[in-house]
């Protein structure tokens, strides 16, 4: 190696590697690592969103549908959740900078603690959806035999707030359901009136049409379907993004250790900011989920029939 | 170690710089319009703008979230102080997955399902 200089008794800071020059360089070379790994999350999750603006392309009443029965005040609170925890986080990395090792573990602490309060609101929808038949896979959602609900009337008494907001319409077929799922498939008992809406302003496309119509008249069976679809999409994107909170936790658990100890200080202080890219790199994930998943057919519901 | 970092390139100086920029004040002034945002997503997606043009409510979403992504990737991850290789890597990430979703609606799009003759 060239760099006799750093031998002897020459300044050595502390956590620099012994193949970079200086911080300046290691601290752009972690950079730029830490960058190519979020570009190559960029498009693991660019995946997904292109999956959804195909199907949402092709059924955007099935998307509507199924978007209007996720909870978006669940939703909304935990974008403010995270986005609480980002701001925590940038402190995390700012306090680092200044060596400030106190106010570093506190602040690691509370993005654990919001981190964890978002999974758990997660958990309460998912649970939400189980209970209501929304999980896209067969067998995964509870089993409700014939004889569990012998009037219909009783199930819609314990529905969510949400599901008070939709049409009268839909709202009386709701109470004249027998809730019935013994193999705790997919259900759909929400209607189809956003279809009938969408026909009525004219802008129900033949192909869209198409995947929800037999033989002239909506099938339900085939509107259930599309509304799967978006089930699928929502667990698929929502369930990643989930995986990566908890990486995300594990690294702030890590970090925690690594900060009670002392690690770091206004010279080496590179992991705190790689883990805070991770953590907002997971926050901008969620800033699209959030309006893409919860928000997409909101207006219908207040809209009317234009 | 001082007389080193001067006769680096002034864009590569990101630690120092980040010192001087942001601030507790800032860092809050970020969250606060972070929250902002979410409220007007939230509320903005209640109206029906479908009398503008269809989709209108989509793309007022896709606009804020946009802007707060902006915000976070300058600000919070400090991408406004960092080299122009780092910029490039991360114009190039969002530059990626326009074309990933270009080509595939470019090919969806124009299948005949009559979809640009009703």
């Amino acid at each position: 190696m060239a760099h006799a200089e750093h031998t002897g008794d020459h300044y050595h800071p502390p956590g620099l590697k012994h193949q970079f020059e200086d911080m300046k360089q290691q601290e752009e070379s972690v950079s730029i690592g830490m960058w190519m790994f979020l570009v190559q999350e960029i498009m693991f999750f660019g995946g997904l969103f292109t999956v959804y603006l195909v199907f949402r392309s092709r059924f955007p009443m099935a998307f509507a549908a199924g978007s209007n029965h996720l909870d978006a005040f669940w939703g909304g609170l935990n974008t403010l959740v995270l986005i609480v925890s980002s701001l925590t986080m940038a402190l995390t990395v700012y306090y680092a900078q200044k060596g400030n090792r106190n106010m570093q573990v506190i602040m690691i602490v509370l993005t654990m603690i919001f981190g964890t309060v978002f999974l758990g609101v997660k958990a309460i929808e998912y649970t939400d959806k189980y209970n209501h038949g929304l999980v896209p896979f067969a067998g995964l959602n509870k089993k409700v035999k014939a004889d569990e609900h012998p009037t219909g009337g009783e199930h819609s008494s314990i529905a969510n707030p949400l599901e008070t907001k939709v049409s009268a319409a839909e709202t009386t077929t709701t109470e004249e359901h027998h809730y019935v799922n013994p193999r705790g498939e997919f259900q759909w008992n929400y209607g189809e009136s956003l279809v009938a809406q969408a026909e009525k302003g004219g802008f129900l496309t033949e192909y869209e049409k198409s995947g929800y119509y037999s033989n002239g008249k909506i099938d339900a069976g085939k509107f259930r379907e599309r509304v799967r679809s978006f089930y699928w999409i929502y667990f698929a994107m929502t369930g990643l993004h989930a995986l990566h909170m908890i990486i995300g936790l594990g690294l702030m658990l890590w970090l925690l250790w690594k900060a009670w100890i002392g690690t770091y200080s206004s010279e080496f202080f590179a992991p705190v900011e790689m883990a805070g890219l991770y953590w907002h790199f997971v926050d901008i994930v969620w800033i699209f989920l959030f309006p893409l998943l919860y928000l997409l057919g909101r207006h219908f519901l207040h809209g009317g029939g234009h | 170690m001082a007389e080193n970092y001067k006769s680096e390139q002034h864009d590569s100086d990101h630690t120092e710089a980040q010192h001087e920029h942001m601030t507790i004040p800032r860092y809050l002034g970020i969250f606060a319009i972070l929250v902002v945002g979410t409220i007007l997503t939230y509320v903005t997606a209640q109206f029906d703008l479908d009398w503008i043009f269809p989709g209108a409510n989509t793309l007022l979403a896709l606009i804020i979230a946009f802007t707060k992504m902006t915000f976070v990737v300058l600000f919070f991850m400090h991408v406004y102080w960092q080299s122009r290789l780092i910029w490039l890597t991360v114009v190039a990430g969002f530059f990626w997955m326009a074309i990933m979703f270009a080509y595939t609606m470019q090919d969806y799009l124009t299948r005949s399902q009559g979809l640009f003759n009703n």
